[in-house]
């Protein structure tokens, strides 16, 4: 019920949370995934982050990997990422990437993406903590830094970031169970409260995996139209656009809304953090 | 029951069925497959998977004494050349492919694959399909590739954290150990496996080298004794000598191996097909029998002979043949890259890399190489003759 209502105010825009002025303690954030295509599309999901910033002004971009496809010359980070996003970064949104198939690994070193020259790390902003993975190469060092960094982790948010999805309804690609065997233990084991990933060209939210929600949101610049085959772990999808995510998190809450290229919000929601002993 | 599992035995069946196994339960229950396969992976690739490169070693040994069937160096040098030709246009083919696209930053460090041919299963197709004067070059050419492939995984890939000095140590202290055992005639191959085989798997471990490869270097120190024989058949039953025990004893549980081996590495799921699986299928559909029969034009117009009997027609279908990576393939796959839709990608390419095998048919067939010649020879023979009124 308390879904359907979030559901119902979320699509009239008028969810509580998801507007207005930041409150101290909130942290706002957009998500965008398999972006980079530097064609007319991703320009117009960019211009809708912009038209959702007026509304929500998240401070953050996340990028969930395929942050810039085909040759990546120094022209290549222009076109697909600093013309669209120009008044987000003018505006002093930062963006924190993850690496997909289709990146060069050497993007890492990019300045704007924020990485530090690493194939995965952590940050913090505020009471909520990221962590971001390079799930093309799961080498047992990254698995062991993940493990230390999850359990170090006092932060009341823990939320990661990766480009292959541990849980996917996407017809193309679909769940990468053999990466779930390895990491979805330790998400449960260190209470990770969010995970977002990208690489189907969708837009997917799965219902809870043993405490964990799911987000699959790779179609900020791709879509493989229509390629979701629901399933019984779908929550909600949407593969008829493209489609980016914004995020509040304020206290105990994370709200959501899916928003297409259009601008329609086409899932939403909360996630209410239970507290842990 | 027993004369299918002997056929299974002697035609190397075990892996394929694994794999097949694999590939099936992966695609239908894929969160118990890579759950077990997650916690079997370790036997049985750096434990169990000694065994098996421990019997590869035992053929070598045997095949490259002066009584075997491999010896000579002209015959090695010809295979080197091969085998050289063969990883390179391999190589050349999958990294010109990733080139086209824009994922060569996440496959191009799985060049070595293309290096893999698999020794076992290109002897078997090899054994129906081309002359057996070919035969000791094409398993010379297959050890050499995968020689290259592994000596390259070895530097580039170490595992886990490296000790080097306490690892070169304890794999002195081994091999030391293996000879010490030589010289005092020790007749029994256990306290070689024990002894200096745990020594140099953990070494191994120190050095960041794979320690499935521990008993590679200890296998050449145990006792044999000098006969005639030829590539991969069973020691003969009389056989005393620590290498024939060995062989005898550790032959079914290879087996074993390979069939774990398959069902642990095979299990990939099918839509995880991606650009890794065409660059690794097409280099070894086109750039490693380029490369072999450019190689070999070269070598002989240096100065180097075929073997004797054997035509050009006959090496290209060797060429096709020692194109096929699967087993070793899979292994070096899983060196390379760690788990996840990579490795998956990967593996996809070797088990496609079977299917030049196939091809190798077709084209020995067509052109009338190998067995399908002395085939035609005989139907020629036994043809009623015509004469003319």
């Amino acid at each position: 019920m308390r879904l359907l209502v979030t559901i119902v105010l979320g699509v009239l825009g008028v969810l509580p949370g998801a507007g207005g002025a930041p409150t101290q303690s909130s942290v706002r954030f957009a998500v965008i995934g398999d972006s980079g295509t530097g064609d007319r599309v991703q320009y117009e999901v960019a211009r809708q982050m912009v038209a959702a910033r007026t509304r929500m002004p998240f401070e953050l971009v996340i990028m969930l990997g395929d942050n810039i496809y085909g040759h990546q010359g120094p022209d290549d980070f222009v076109q697909k990422f600093e013309r669209p996003y120009k008044p987000l970064l003018d505006a002093g949104v930062r963006f924190y990437a993850a690496l997909g198939n289709h990146d060069n690994e050497h993007n890492r070193f990019y300045g704007p993406f924020n990485m530090g020259g690493e194939r995965y790390y952590t940050y913090t902003v505020k009471n909520v903590r990221f962590f971001v993975l390079d799930s093309d190469y799961l080498d047992p060092k990254q698995r062991t830094w993940i493990e230390n960094a999850l359990r170090n982790a006092g932060d009341d948010w823990k939320i990661c970031y990766f480009h292959h999805p541990l849980y996917s309804d996407g017809g193309r690609h679909g769940s990468q169970v053999d990466l779930r065997v390895v990491l979805e233990p330790m998400f449960v084991k260190y209470d990770v409260n969010v995970v977002f990933s990208g690489h189907d060209h969708i837009y997917e939210r799965l219902k809870p995996q043993n405490g964990v929600h799911y987000f699959v949101a790779g179609a900020a610049g791709q879509l493989r139209k229509g390629d979701v085959r629901p399933s019984e772990m779908t929550a909600a999808a949407f593969a008829q656009d493209q489609s980016f995510v914004l995020v509040d998190i304020t206290g105990d809450d994370m709200t959501f809304e899916a928003i297409s290229r259009a601008g329609q919000i086409v899932d939403s929601g909360v996630i209410h953090r239970e507290a842990r002993p | 029951m027993t004369r299918a599992f002997r056929f299974a035995i002697d035609h190397y069946l075990f892996l394929p069925v694994g794999a097949a196994v694999a590939l099936s339960w992966a695609n239908n229950w894929p969160a118990s497959y890579f759950t077990f396969a997650h916690r079997v992976s370790f036997m049985v690739n750096d434990v169990g998977m000694a065994l098996f490169f421990a019997l590869m070693t035992r053929e070598v040994v045997e095949a490259a004494a002066p009584d075997g069937a491999l010896h000579t160096w002209r015959r090695l040098m010809l295979a080197v050349a091969a085998a050289s030709g063969g990883c390179l246009g391999a190589v050349l083919v999958y990294l010109g492919y990733l080139q086209m696209g824009d994922e060569s930053s996440v496959l191009a460090p799985g060049w070595p694959i293309v290096c893999a041919t698999d020794v076992a299963f290109t002897y078997f197709v090899a054994s129906n399909i081309c002359s057996q004067r070919v035969i000791p070059f094409l398993v010379l050419t297959a050890i050499v590739s995968n020689a290259i492939g592994l000596v390259v995984l070895e530097l580039r890939y170490p595992i886990g954290e490296i000790h080097a000095g306490a690892g070169i140590a304890l794999s002195m202290v081994a091999i030391t150990a293996a000879v010490v055992m030589r010289r005092c005639d020790v007749r029994s191959f256990w306290p070689y496996v024990l002894v200096s085989g745990a020594i140099s798997w953990f070494g191994l471990f120190l050095t960041g080298l794979h320690p499935a490869l521990a008993l590679v270097p200890i296998v050449p120190f145990l006792p044999r004794t000098s006969r005639t024989r030829r590539f991969m058949v069973d020691a003969p039953l009389g056989a005393r000598d620590a290498l024939s025990r060995f062989h005898r004893t550790w032959k079914y549980p290879g087996h074993l191996v390979l069939f774990m081996f398959g069902l642990t590495n095979a299990g990939v799921v099918l839509r995880g097909v991606g650009t890794g699986t065409w660059a690794i299928a097409i280099a070894a559909l086109a750039g490693k029998p380029a490369g072999t029969l450019l190689a070999l034009a070269f070598a002989v117009a240096a100065g180097l002979r075929l073997p004797r009997h054997v035509t050009w027609r006959d090496m290209i279908v060797v060429a096709l043949v020692s194109s096929t990576g699967f087993t070793f393939a899979l292994f070096f796959a899983t060196v390379a890259f760690p788990v996840g839709p990579v490795l998956n990608e990967a593996k996809l390419g070797a088990l496609l890399t079977i299917g030049v095998s196939v091809l190798a048919t077709a084209v020995a067939k067509l052109l009338r190489a190998g067995r399908f010649a002395e085939r035609a020879v005989r139907r020629r023979a036994s043809a009623p003759e015509y004469v003319g009124v």
